[in-house]
C-alpha cells in the first residue's frame, strides 16, 4: 500500500472575479522511502496541490477528489484529527525560513513545543530531543545553540532548524516547498546531502517541490511536471530526462542554463504562465506551445501513457512519431551543444 | 577595443561603532578588500561568490552609491573614485543599475511611463512629448506591450517588472549596466527570457555588463570573463573557459561541484566537494588566505600563515588565481583534492 495515495484531486477559491482553478484532477502516489519531485513555474497549482494535502489551506477553498494516507482517508477530516497527523506523521519545510520561524522565540522553545503538543513527554525529555535532532542535523554547538533566536543563524542554519522542526517527531514524509531556492548554491549542496542522508536512516518519504531541474535530477525517484493546475507529465526520474515526451517539459529543459553546456541562447518559453481564473481551452499550455495546432485549442488532452513505457504519462495531441522526431531534434541540440564547450 | 571600466585595488570598509553620541570604533567590516580588473567596452563581466562575499557592495561602489575606502575606478577614461555627487552626474548617464528584486526596485505608486522616464527626468533629456514617444519605443525593445504605459508595477509578473526595469536602465542609452543578481528572483523559463533580452540588447547597443550572480550557470551563459570572490577578494579570474573548465582555486571547484546537473546519470557520476560550514564574519576574517577553514586543501603551516597573492596560471596570462595548492586537474573528486601534492620539502 503505498504511503500516500492522490486521487483527482481539484482546489477551487471563490474570488471577485470568479472561480479560480487552482489544482485540476491531480492524481498520483507516493511509497514509503521514495523521493516525489514536483517541478512547474509559480501559479502552475505545485504548492497549492501540497497545502491541499495537508489540509492547511483557508476554508474558503473548496476541495474535492481523495488523498489517503496510510489507507486512512484524509481530506474533509477535523483539525483536531488533522493536527494529530500533521504534527506526528507529516513534516513540512517552506522556502523562506526567516518568514516560518517565530522571531521572538528562541528556536529550542519553539522545536520542545513541537514535541510536548504531540508527545506525552516533560520539557526536559523535550529539550533533550530537541539537541539530539539538531545535532542530527549538523548544527554545531547544538547544545548552546538551543538557546539563539533564529536571527543569530545564518540562511543555511536556518533551513536546518527547519528540518529539525519538520523531523522531530520522527515524520513519515516530509514535504519540502522550495527548501533551498533562497540559499547559496554550496549550501544548497550541503542541505541536499543532508536530506538525503535523513531520508536513508528514517526511511522517510520526501516531496521536493521545485522549479530547478536540476535538484529534481539530484534526488528525485519520480517526477511530476505541473502546468495550469494540472499534471502534464509524470514518469521516473531517469525516464523523464532521457525522453520528455510534452513540449512543456522540452521547454523547462531547454530554458536551463546548464553548466556542462553552452549555447549563445537559452531556448525560451514565450509568453506568461496561464491565468487560473480564465485558464485558455483545450490545453492549458497552447498558447505557448509551438507545436500547438486546432486541436489542441479545442480539446483538453488526456493524461496517457508513452509508447514505450507505461508509467511514464503525459498529456499531449501531438503524435507519437511527430514527438519522438522533435525530442531527438532537441536531444542532438543538446549534446551538440555540450560538444563544443567541452 | 578600449577599457571602459578599470578599477584597481577597490576597498570599502565600513566601520563597526557602538553608542550613539560618543561612537567608539570596534572594528571594520572589509566587505571589498582589494579588487582589480578591467572590463573592455561590449564586454561582459560575471562576479560569483556566496552571500556576504562584498559582490552587491563592490556594485554599489562602482556606481558610486557608497563611496570606496580606498582604490580607484577609472571609468571610460576618467578616474571617477573621489568625484563630487554634481560632477558624478553626467557620468551617472552612462552607467545605471538592475537590481535583484522587481518587486522592491519599482515605486508600487508610480505608472511604468513614469518609472522608465525618471532617469530621462533627472537628466532633462527631451520634452514630455519625446520622453513619452521614447518610453514606448522602450517598452517594445523589451519586449511589453507599449500600451501598458499607464499600468502600475503590480499588473505585472515578476519577469515583466524585471524588463521595465530594464527598460528604466537603458532609457538613457548607458554604456554600462551593473545587473546585481537580476534573475535569481525568477522562475527558470523566465530567467532564460531575460537572460536573452540581456544578450541581446547587449549586441543591439554595444552595451557592456557586470553581472553579479550566485548561479554559475547563469553567469557562464552570459560572461566573457569571470571573477570569483571570497570574503571582499578575488580568488580567481579568468575568462570563461578558464574558470569553468580548469579551475585552480579550490573554493571556484567547490562552487562548481556544488551545481546540481539536470542530467540524473552525469548527476550521479560527478564528484562532488561539499563544503562545510558557512562564510565567516568578514568583522574578523580568517588569518591569511581566508578561504583556509573551509578548504579541503588546507596545509597548516602555510595557508594560515602566508597569504596567497593572485598569480598568473600557466596556461595563459589573465588567468589569475590566489592560492598557494591550486587544482591540478577538473574535476576532481573528494578524496584526491584533499591529496596535496609537492607539499614536501616545502614546510617540513
Amino acid at each position: 500500500m503505498p504511503l500516500i495515495e492522490v486521487t483527482d484531486l481539484q482546489t477551487r477559491f471563490r474570488t471577485d472575479d470568479g472561480i479560480v482553478k487552482a489544482v485540476s484532477g491531480v492524481s498520483f502516489s507516493l511509497e514509503r522511502g521514495e523521493t516525489l519531485g514536483v517541478v512547474g513555474e509559480s501559479g502552475s497549482g505545485k504548492s497549492v496541490t501540497f497545502l491541499t494535502v495537508m489540509g492547511l489551506l483557508e476554508k474558503t477553498a473548496e476541495t474535492s477528489g481523495s488523498v489517503r494516507f496510510d489507507g486512512e482517508e484524509i481530506l474533509g477530516l477535523s483539525m483536531a484529527r488533522l493536527r494529530r497527523i500533521r504534527g506526528q506523521r507529516m513534516g513540512m519545510i517552506f522556502q523562506d525560513p526567516m518568514t516560518s520561524l517565530n522571531p521572538v522565540k528562541k528556536i529550542g522553545w519553539q522545536l520542545e513545543e513541537a514535541v510536548l503538543l504531540h508527545n506525552d513527554v516533560n520539557r526536559k525529555e523535550a529539550r533533550r530531543r530537541s539537541v539530539a535532532i539538531l545535532e542530527e542535523v549538523e548544527i554545531p554547538r547544538a547544545d548552546t545553540r538551543i538557546d539563539d533566536y533564529p536571527h543569530q543563524f545564518s540562511g543555511g542554519m536556518r533551513q536546518r532548524v527547519m528540518i529539525a522542526m519538520a523531523l522531530i517527531n520522527n515524520p513519515e514524509i516530509l514535504i519540502a516547498d522550495e527548501p533551498t531556492t533562497a540559499l547559496d548554491v554550496t549550501t544548497q549542496a550541503q542541505i541536499l546531502r543532508l536530506m538525503g542522508r535523513l531520508q536513508q536512516e528514517h526511511e522517510m518519504a520526501i516531496v521536493m517541490i521545485t522549479h530547478d531541474l536540476g535538484v529534481v535530477a539530484e534526488l528525485a525517484d519520480e517526477v511530476i511536471v505541473m502546468y495550469g493546475g494540472r499534471v502534464v507529465e509524470q514518469a521516473n526520474v531517469d525516464n523523464l530526462f532521457a525522453k520528455a515526451e510534452m513540449p512543456y517539459t522540452w521547454g523547462l529543459l531547454g530554458s536551463l542554463p546548464r553548466l556542462n553546456l553552452e549555447t549563445t541562447r537559452l531556448e525560451q518559453i514565450p509568453g506568461q504562465p496561464p491565468s487560473l481564473l480564465h485558464p485558455p481551452t483545450g490545453c492549458a499550455f497552447n498558447p505557448r506551445c509551438a507545436y500547438a495546432f486546432d486541436r489542441c485549442r479545442e480539446e483538453l488532452p488526456e493524461l496517457r501513457p508513452a509508447a514505450q513505457e507505461h508509467a511514464h504519462l503525459f498529456r499531449c495531441h501531438l503524435g507519437d512519431e511527430e514527438r519522438a522526431r522533435i525530442w531527438a531534434e532537441k536531444k542532438a541540440a543538446f549534446a551538440a551543444a555540450a560538444g563544443s564547450a567541452a | 577595443m578600449s577599457e571602459l571600466l578599470v578599477v584597481e585595488n577597490l576597498q570599502k570598509y565600513f566601520p563597526v561603532t557602538r553608542g550613539v553620541i560618543f561612537q567608539k570604533e570596534l572594528g571594520q567590516v572589509k566587505a571589498v578588500d582589494g579588487v582589480s580588473f578591467s572590463l573592455e567596452q561590449g564586454k561582459t563581466l560575471g562576479v560569483v561568490g556566496e552571500s556576504g562575499c562584498g559582490k552587491s557592495t563592490m556594485a554599489r561602489c562602482l556606481a558610486r552609491l557608497l563611496e570606496p575606502t580606498g582604490g580607484t575606478i577609472n571609468f571610460d577614461g576618467r578616474d571617477i573614485t573621489h568625484l563630487s555627487r554634481k560632477s558624478m552626474r553626467p557620468i551617472r548617464r552612462d552607467m545605471m543599475m538592475v537590481f535583484q528584486d522587481p518587486y522592491a526596485s519599482l515605486n508600487a505608486r508610480k505608472r511604468v511611463g513614469s518609472i522608465v522616464a525618471e532617469p530621462l527626468e533627472v537628466h532633462g533629456i527631451g520634452g514630455d512629448n519625446d520622453r513619452k514617444r521614447r518610453v514606448q519605443e522602450l517598452l517594445e525593445i523589451v519586449g511589453l506591450n507599449p500600451e501598458h504605459y499607464n499600468r502600475f508595477p503590480h499588473e505585472f509578473s515578476g519577469g515583466q517588472r524585471q524588463r521595465i526595469g530594464i527598460a528604466r536602465a537603458l532609457s538613457i542609452n548607458p554604456k554600462l549596466i551593473i545587473c546585481d543578481e537580476p534573475v535569481s528572483a525568477l522562475d527558470v523559463s523566465v530567467q532564460a527570457q531575460i537572460l536573452n533580452l540581456l544578450k541581446d540588447l547587449q549586441q543591439d547597443f554595444e552595451l557592456t555588463y557586470i553581472f553579479i550572480a550566485h548561479d554559475l550557470n547563469v553567469v557562464r551563459h552570459v560572461s566573457d570573463r569571470v571573477m570569483v570572490m571570497y570574503l571582499g577578494k578575488p580568488v580567481e579570474m579568468g575568462s570563461k573557459r578558464d574558470l569553468y573548465d580548469e579551475p585552480k582555486h579550490p573554493y571556484s571547484g567547490a562552487l562548481l561541484s556544488a551545481v546540481p546537473i539536470a542530467e540524473p546519470t552525469a548527476g550521479r557520476a560527478r564528484k562532488q566537494i561539499v563544503l562545510e560550514g558557512d562564510v565567516p564574519s568578514p568583522l574578523n576574517p580568517p588569518a591569511a588566505c581566508r578561504f583556509h577553514p573551509r578548504c579541503p586543501r588546507f596545509v597548516d603551516g602555510k595557508c594560515n600563515v602566508d597569504e596567497p597573492e593572485l598569480t598568473p596560471a600557466s596556461g595563459g596570462g589573465d588567468h589569475l588565481y590566489a592560492c598557494h595548492f591550486p587544482l591540478e586537474r577538473w574535476p576532481m573528486g573528494e578524496d584526491e583534492i584533499r591529496r596535496v601534492p609537492a607539499l614536501a620539502g616545502s614546510t617540513e
